[in-house]
């Protein structure tokens, strides 16, 4: 808690209540606030996203389905949330006081059990099959909701494991500018650095070499132009100039206050605290500062409790202590999210989808695990768009299957246009030169959850 | 339910130096030693490759005099030389090489160096990469198509080391037998990945439709895929003749749909297929209308693999030409390329089928293709210039800018650089990121054509800021730059014209020269000569001149 005050409206009297509040630690409401106090809720302000991907699966019947008492069940408790009757896991108690602004899915029914095709489906909305190359999610939001003057990519991407399934989290048929923009990405065999989980968060080659101050990354640019423009001169046409824009827009990003989204220090420590001192949780953190800066899609993934792990919620063996640990980051990162987001004025404008590519097995393996199952499983929407405060579907007494209202995939991400404001029936060119539709016109949106 | 397959995880583990020799160029099983190739047009004599050439400029001077466009003028030396190796050998042409080439006055000198690349490995590697992305786009993404095609590269290389005609080739690719599951076991024992097309099979997950749409848009160049659903109104195409076509694949047999690979066996002499959700049953039946009359023991696949690489199936051979075409163009003759038809007729139709008749006379040879090409004055025009009309893409009138895939990137900086060559990794070895991997992966190819590839923010930031320009620009490093900021005997403009011809394979021009020099000897803002240099190169490698093709 080294500087508390710096650039905060906050006086010495709210200081203390924070810190009191942050030490007993109870629920964030009220400092949350009062740090937010500067930021205005903008009328005119375009959509956002958030998608809080689970990398592996999560074990909707010890997270937001639970059966107690059934042999399926397992070991967890319930908790009650702030809407009546709706109980969710008991290790996810911050969670639990954010019901109101929240609507659960418990009966999504998909039909892909690989990991990778899986990802690509929910990722996409469409299966992997021939040769069109479906865009991801966030290519597609970011395509439709990104500001032109934005100083930063439309789409950026949080920790993601890609390795199962690269095009899963690729821009496809939209084309480059439509990628992510990675940070603190995971893979096999690559460490997270360790400490906050910040560190990971850093833009890759966003600043020059050490070496290369700002007189010479200025020469360095003069000499580029020089170099450059005759040969563009003597060459018009779209595919050239693009480089001189790439350029311009990158040094403009390099040299951007809106790049200072990246630089989490800048936040107090207590909030930093509040969301989990991790990669996941400071993910969430960096979310915020995105979409907060215009950021139209901004994706956290939560690989795993230690900076190590990829598929974390891949709980083959020992489903119980794994989905605990895990719930202890999810919880008060997601908690302290919508509550900043509200704090702010960001909520209403800004969807919170929390997935994975599909549920686990409500049967009990030998290893103590849950293994992969798509057949009914929960997810998560809430803030912008959402009617929260409700859940949709229900899955039978043992969980194996959905009673009613079963969810598809083009379903969900029907819905989730719907609620950024976007009509899912729209439709972008294909790299086969076919129309293709935002989401598959199958698609029925869960209206009801619609705000 | 099929749980996450632990042999991956693990095949992760396995360092990647085991695999890292390049397959050894076996014997074809399929045919016996000594036996060339068969072709229904191998007894025709050779063609001549440069009499195709003048073909090519008479038909499309022809174009450019009926609307009047003066075409660019032939591009000079370094122009074509930089060029040519880009699209043959796949990558840009060392310093030493493209300054012999300035130098030599031998006027055969371009057909000369186009006939060394064709011998080269740069050809092999560039082609097999190139066809591997067209054949197999699905190994790209998913890491399971990539392991379970691990053969198909090799198999590509094996082809173009061994100079097979395009028509055995892809008879190879569409009769390869099943029961290949053993090629991930016999990885995963530490061996070299057999050469083998199975991956295309692999990729299409066995499926009939999906087989039969890349049958016909890889090898016939006709798009099929709408009409797996439904008769579209606009098209040639009904779904019955879809299904016609998908029904000479309808013996093989997914043996659990779960499963996200293809570990297949084959019904053999199944020759119909029932259309999905329709109550009909059709029979194998190729595009052009015909059944086979079906013998005892026929094969259906290799049934259609003769009738499509046929000499006288009236897509395979423009379908192929077209493709190669577009290759040393950046579009095709019929653009899309996948789309011919009458509806997207060739800008020059004649010209389509002249090259298809001497490809398929040619024994479809693809180096008698691309000597042809590579001759052309229309492939050896400059990209510089305005003349009016030029503009027009389908004119050929000056040769267009093109992206350069990430592959080309990737070697022409190696080679600019002298930076040590990293071998790329098996598809299986998962993780660890290395400058190679993220170049490759910032320059993904998105699926635009090569003259509408746009620059990304990313892109920029990789070569501007990334580690792999940075350790090339480091004056204590040991690569081009310093070796040349180390010659005492060069002067600066020695050593600023020494670094054009490794990036641009050209001398710098006068006005070019004198700036940089001056800027180099005032030692830039570092006020130091040889940090000075290093930000030349910086600025060399980061301009548009270098990553484009042009």
């Amino acid at each position: 808690m080294n500087r508390p005050f710096r650039d905060l409206p906050v006086t010495r009297r709210q200081w203390m209540r924070m810190g009191a509040l942050g030490a007993a630690a109870v629920s964030c409401s009220g400092w949350i606030e009062a740090l937010a106090a500067g930021s205005a809720s903008d009328p005119a302000r375009r959509r956002s996203c958030i998608l809080l991907w689970m990398n592996g699966g999560p074990s909707q019947m010890d997270t937001f389905d639970l059966k107690p008492g059934h042999k399926n069940g397992g070991p967890f408790g319930e908790v009650e949330t702030t809407v009546p009757g709706i109980r969710i896991s008991e290790h996810l108690p911050k969670l639990a006081r954010k019901m109101d602004d929240l609507a659960i899915i418990r009966s999504m029914s998909t039909k892909e059990g690989d990991h990778g095709r899986a990802s690509y489906h929910l990722r996409t909305g469409y299966m992997p099959t021939g040769p069109i190359a479906y865009p991801t999610l966030g290519s597609l939001v970011s395509k439709e909701l990104a500001d032109p003057t934005l100083e930063l990519p439309g789409f950026v991407s949080i920790a993601p494991f890609r390795g199962l399934n690269p095009a899963a989290y690729a821009p496809g048929f939209l084309g480059h500018r439509f990628a992510p923009l990675i940070v603190g990405e995971s893979d096999f065999g690559r460490v997270v650095p360790g400490g906050d989980g910040a560190e990971a968060l850093k833009v890759k080659d966003l600043s020059p070499p050490a070496g290369v101050d700002l007189r010479r990354a200025d020469a360095r640019l003069g000499l580029l132009a020089d170099v450059r423009d005759p040969f563009l001169d003597l060459r018009p046409g779209d595919a050239a100039y693009s480089h001189r824009t790439a350029y311009e827009d990158a040094v403009t990003m390099m040299r951007s206050d809106a790049v200072k989204a990246f630089e989490l220090e800048d936040e107090p420590d207590l909030l930093r605290d509040s969301y989990g001192r991790n990669t996941f949780g400071q993910g969430c953190l960096l979310a915020r500062r995105l979409v907060e800066r215009g950021v139209p899609f901004v994706e956290v993934t939560l690989n795993g409790v230690d900076g190590n792990n990829i598929l974390g919620w891949d709980t083959h063996q020992d489903n119980f202590e794994a989905v605990r640990r895990l719930s202890e980051v999810l919880d008060p990162a997601w908690a302290t999210l919508m509550e900043d987001l509200k704090a702010r004025g960001l909520l209403e404008s800004t969807l919170v989808v929390w997935m994975g590519e599909f549920g686990r097995t409500p049967m009990i393996n030998g290893s103590n695990g849950r293994d992969h199952y798509p057949n009914a499983w929960s997810a998560v929407v809430g803030g912008g768009g959402i009617a929260g405060g409700q859940v949709i579907g229900s899955t039978t007494a043992d969980g194996t299957e959905v009673e009613d209202r079963p969810v598809a995939v083009p379903d969900l991400l029907a819905t989730a246009c719907l609620a950024m404001g976007l009509d899912p029936m729209a439709q972008n060119m294909s790299n086969l030169g076919r129309p293709i539709r935002f989401v598959d016109p199958e698609a029925k949106p869960i209206r009801e959850v619609l705000a | 339910m099929s749980r996450f397959r632990i042999p991956i995880l693990i095949l992760g583990m396995i360092p990647c130096g085991a695999f890292a020799a390049s397959a050894p160029a076996a014997g074809d099983p399929a045919r016996g030693p000594g036996e060339p190739p068969t072709s229904g047009a191998a007894a025709a004599p050779t063609p001549d490759p440069y009499a195709l050439a003048e073909v090519i400029d008479r038909r499309i001077g022809e174009r450019l005099g009926q609307v009047s466009v003066e075409p660019a003028p032939v591009a000079d030396d370094a122009e074509f030389l930089r060029r040519a190796w880009l699209d043959v050998a796949g990558s840009i042409p060392p310093a030493s090489e493209a300054r012999a080439f300035l130098l030599d006055d031998d006027p055969g000198k371009r057909r000369k160096v186009v006939d060394r690349l064709l011998d080269s490995p740069g050809y092999v590697s560039n082609m097999s990469t190139q066809w591997r992305k067209l054949m197999i786009p699905e190994a790209e993404g998913d890491q399971q198509v990539g392991l379970v095609s691990i053969g198909f590269e090799p198999w590509l290389r094996k082809q173009f080391a061994e100079g097979a005609g395009h028509d055995d080739m892809v008879r190879d690719l569409l009769t390869v037998p099943l029961g290949d599951d053993q090629q991930t076991n016999r990885i995963f024992g530490g061996e070299e990945p057999e050469p083998s097309p199975f991956g295309f099979v692999a990729a299409k997950a066995g499926d009939p439709g999906a087989l039969a749409a890349g049958t016909s848009r890889l090898f016939l160049g006709i798009r099929l895929e709408c009409a797996q659903c439904h008769d579209h109104p606009f098209a040639t195409w009904s779904r019955d003749e879809f299904w016609g076509l998908a029904a000479f694949f309808s013996g093989l047999d997914r043996r659990s749909p779960d499963m996200a690979l293809f570990q297949g066996r084959e019904i053999p002499g199944r020759t119909e297929i029932a259309i999905p959700e329709a109550d009909r049953v059709v029979q194998a039946t190729f595009l052009d209308g015909d059944r086979p009359r079906w013998r005892y023991a026929d094969e259906p696949r290799a049934v259609l693999a003769d009738w499509v690489t046929s000499p006288d199936n009236p897509y395979f051979a423009r379908a192929a030409a077209n493709r190669f075409w577009a290759q040393f163009f950046g579009r095709g003759l019929v653009d899309p390329v996948d789309e011919m038809g009458p509806i997207n007729p060739p800008s020059h139709p004649e010209l389509l089928d002249e090259l298809a008749l001497r490809f398929a006379q040619s024994g479809f040879d693809p180096k008698f293709l691309i000597r042809a090409i590579t001759a052309s004055d229309a492939y050896q025009r400059t990209s510089a210039g305005y003349a009016p009309g030029q503009d027009v893409p389908e004119l050929f009138a000056r040769m267009p800018v093109r992206g350069l895939s990430p592959e080309q990137l990737y070697e022409s900086l190696i080679r600019a650089t002298g930076l040590e060559r990293e071998e790329p990794l098996p598809p299986f070895v998962f993780g660890g990121s290395s400058p190679r991997k993220d170049l490759l992966e910032r320059f993904a190819e998105d699926g635009s054509s090569p003259t509408e590839r746009r620059s990304t923010i990313l892109q920029a930031l990789t070569l501007m800021n990334g580690q792999l320009v940075e350790t090339a620009v480091n004056p204590q490093g040991n690569g081009t730059l310093a070796a040349v900021a180390d010659s005492y005997f060069l002067s600066t403009r020695e050593k600023v014209e020494a670094l054009y011809l490794a990036a641009f394979g050209r001398p710098p021009r006068d006005e070019e020269l004198d700036r940089l020099a001056r800027f180099v000897d005032r030692g830039g803002p570092t006020l130091d000569p040889k940090r000075a240099l290093a930000d030349v190169f910086w600025a060399l490698l980061n301009s548009p001149e270098f990553s484009f093709n042009h």
